[in-house]
């Protein structure tokens, strides 16, 4: 469901909204949780680098420069000035204790996103857990994560451009088994619909041009499937650790692109793997002073396609219809981000982050080519005056490469979030 | 044991496949004791009531505490580890009152074990059937904790632990009802050991000695030592100390008799420091929980230690 710019539907859900809010939000007989995550970013572009990093404008590179807040460049989404950020409606309720149902709104000024809707099996035994709807995928650390539990402003670069502005955000199914061992491990299988657009971008059948046959078709859900393991072990009272795997194939990734006499097509799959971990340590301290934190992820992908474009308006190479560009390749690229956070003073945290994407960053289009590594760098302080509430200052530098040389761009970003209501607790 | 000598007598047998099945059936199923039931595997939120599963349970129990001693156990984190011990549990004793709202029910979800989960047999919440003191968070602005149900510190009043040690029992002899005389006549006896202790350390304190605390967490020495509780250090339970509070909490209490500002270990003592100051109050910094796998005797130690805080 996206409500793009439609007030009636909106202020239907709002009107929804207001009596549940006023009732008390626990009630016994209910055992209903509702919380508002009320988000607000300050954007400030204190210097112009490069929009996209080179190799990840769009499903593929052809030296367009995307301007921010469009197309499938780099869209952090703010404007200069005050920005609503991404703001949330939670909604978690348990059919006694059998099932869990949670739904997550995602509001932004002009659209109302159904994040996730999902159910979740509570009672089978043995470990097994199943969940159904549509949910943030578990691969990775940071991905089922919502960006209020985030310790910076924006979201990974590795996890945006392998993935998507959502990461992986799908329909479909996920089966996990804890293991009956000393240490923590968990195993999960999802099988998803496939949109996720830098791994499952589903375009399907198209149109023949004047009798010519395009190369993209359907292919049926579920098209993505993805596995993973988590491993913690037990460090005792005052660290904690998790390490994760996860790997996913797509066995549909297309992708098409219009030219001036010609739409180009690929279609293909996608595979993608990477490995994710994160240590905490707990101080013991009063309102996390002295508590630290790293966190790591690194993702691989490759893309996998056969290439076929056919002219729709009659050029210099052919008539409507000419078949030209057949060939098959791959694309080969990488990205990964460590950050590290640190309880400076009770109520006071200070956050450090390096990114790289493209460390491999080869591009099989064409007669192929190989991009340069794009990188970005964030600093972060950030105030919780009480638990609900937090505001973070940031400044990010994006070094991003391109074909037209390296340039740095520098954003100051000041977040406020508010937890309004019954918030469920976090996840690890 | 038996099916891994079995495996290596037949080394030509798809050797590699069989020691993942090897394996995994080691995993599943932790070799039995032979003889005797395997130990009732409990799993407690915080030391004391760890204290209580294993004084009440003696050998029939394996209890593991999840909370370190140390911290505020509003405050911790849904750790996979705690998931891990909740995963083979065959029971959950939590304190309840929402004292672990925080963190528990995404252990308890994150377990894949259906016995532990809310409403079931393997799940305790010692707070239920007890009358608790009222939250000062259930009057007014809802700005840190909320705790609807009441104070969910009373692991500090005898008269109501007194009562857990005896639905602890209930609860154990369901599990294992071929132990219940066991449990009732532990449970008999800790409670008259209790009730012995209790009595001696009321008459060390003289009567009508006033406490001011950090957070809402001693509250529950009012009702049962001879002590006035005349406030918070905290404007509101979870929100930190603010100058203008403690200025306040110094006007009001001028014209009154000296008394002793407490705070747990874990919480800063610069508050109580200023009143110190300005009053001349004694201050005390004070453990909140027994040690993990204490008896029953660092419980009552740890009330003592209470007491006399506030008695010299």
């Amino acid at each position: 469901m996206l409500l793009h710019k439609r007030p009636l539907m909106a202020s239907a859900i709002g009107a929804l909204m207001v009596p549940l809010l006023a009732m008390p939000v626990k009630a016994d007989h209910l055992d209903v949780d509702i919380s508002v995550i009320f988000d607000a970013v300050y954007f400030n572009e204190l210097s112009h680098g490069n929009d996209a990093p080179a190799g990840f404008s769009g499903g593929h590179d052809h030296g367009h420069s995307h301007d921010h807040g469009h197309g499938h460049g780099h869209d952090h989404g703010f404007d200069d000035g005050f920005n609503l950020g991404h703001s949330e409606l939670a909604v978690e309720a348990t059919l006694g204790s059998a099932l869990v149902g949670s739904l997550m709104l995602g509001i932004t000024e002009d659209e109302i996103e159904v994040e996730e809707l999902y159910v979740q099996t509570l009672s089978l035994p043995s470990g097994l857990q199943l969940k159904a709807g549509k949910f943030l995928s578990d691969v990775g650390y940071i991905n089922s994560q919502h960006s209020h539990d985030w310790d910076f402003v924006e979201r990974p670069l590795v996890n945006e451009f392998l993935f998507g502005d959502h990461g992986i955000q799908e329909t479909g199914v996920q089966a996990t088994w804890l293991a009956p061992s000393e240490t923590y491990t968990l195993f999960g299988v999802e099988l998803l619909q496939g949109k996720t657009s830098g791994i499952a971008n589903h375009i399907g059948a198209q149109s023949p041009e004047h009798g010519q046959a395009r190369i993209l078709e359907d292919v049926s859900g579920p098209r993505l499937i993805t596995g993973f393991v988590k491993f913690a072990p037990d460090l005792g009272a005052d660290n904690a650790a998790q390490i994760g795997a996860s790997v996913g194939y797509s066995r549909s990734y297309q992708v098409t692109d219009g030219h001036s006499t010609r739409n180009e097509d690929w279609n293909g799959t996608a595979t993608f793997a990477g490995l994710d971990g994160v240590f905490k340590h707990d101080a013991g301290g009063s309102y996390g002073h002295g508590d630290w934190r790293l966190q790591a992820e690194y993702f691989y992908r490759v893309q996998d396609v056969d290439r076929r474009d056919v002219n729709f308006a009659e050029d210099s190479r052919g008539p409507v219809g000419h078949v030209r560009n057949v060939q098959s390749f791959k694309n080969e690229q990488d990205g990964l981000y460590v950050q590290g956070v640190y309880g400076i003073a009770p109520r006071w945290e200070a956050g450090l982050r390096g990114e790289a994407l493209g460390l491999t960053n080869d591009l099989g289009r064409g007669d192929g080519a190989s991009e340069d590594t794009s990188y970005r760098y964030s600093a972060q302080l950030t105030f919780r005056p009480i638990e609900p509430v937090f505001i973070r200052a940031q400044l990010s530098q994006e070094d991003f490469a391109s074909d037209h040389g390296r340039e740095k761009g520098v954003n100051f970003m000041l977040q406020l979030n508010v937890a309004l209501g019954a918030h469920g607790a976090h996840r690890f | 044991m038996r099916i891994v000598s079995k495996n290596a007598q037949q080394p030509g047998f798809l050797p590699g496949a069989a020691l993942i099945v090897a394996f995994a059936l080691i995993l599943c199923q932790p070799l039995k004791v032979s003889g005797a039931e395997p130990p009732l595997r409990v799993v407690t939120t915080t030391a004391t009531l760890g204290v209580f599963a294993a004084s009440v349970g003696g050998d029939q129990v394996d209890v593991r505490v999840l909370a370190p001693p140390d911290r505020d156990p509003h405050y911790l984190e849904a750790r996979p580890s705690f998931m891990a011990a909740l995963r083979r549990a065959d029971l959950l004793i939590e304190m309840g009152a929402d004292l672990e709202e925080g963190w528990l029910p995404v252990v308890q979800r994150g377990a894949g074990n259906p016995k532990i989960l809310t409403g079931n047999s393997g799940h305790l919440r010692a707070a239920d059937p007890l009358h608790l003191r009222p939250s000062i968070t259930m009057e007014g602005p809802n700005l840190g904790h909320v705790h609807a149900e009441g104070n969910p510190h009373f692991h500090i009043h005898p008269g109501l632990m007194r009562r857990v040690l005896f639905d602890v029992a209930q609860r154990l002899s369901e599990l294992r009802p071929t132990h219940e005389q066991q449990f009732r006549h532990q449970a008999r006896t800790l409670a008259r050991d209790l009730d012995t202790h209790v009595e001696a350390l009321i008459t060390q304190v003289t009567p009508g000695t006033l406490m001011l605390t950090y957070h809402e967490d001693l509250d529950y020495l009012a009702e049962w030592l001879p002590v006035k509780d005349v406030g918070h250090l905290e404007p509101l339970p979870g929100i930190p100390p603010t100058a203008r509070h403690l200025q306040r909490l110094v006007a009001e209490l001028s014209d009154q008799p000296s008394g002793v500002v407490l705070h747990a270990i874990y919480q800063p003592g610069q508050g109580a420091e200023f009143i110190k100051e300005r009053l001349g109050w004694r201050t005390a910094s004070v453990r909140m929980e027994p040690p993990v796998d204490g008896d029953f005797d660092d419980y009552l130690e740890l009330l003592s230690e209470l007491a006399s805080a506030v008695s010299h």
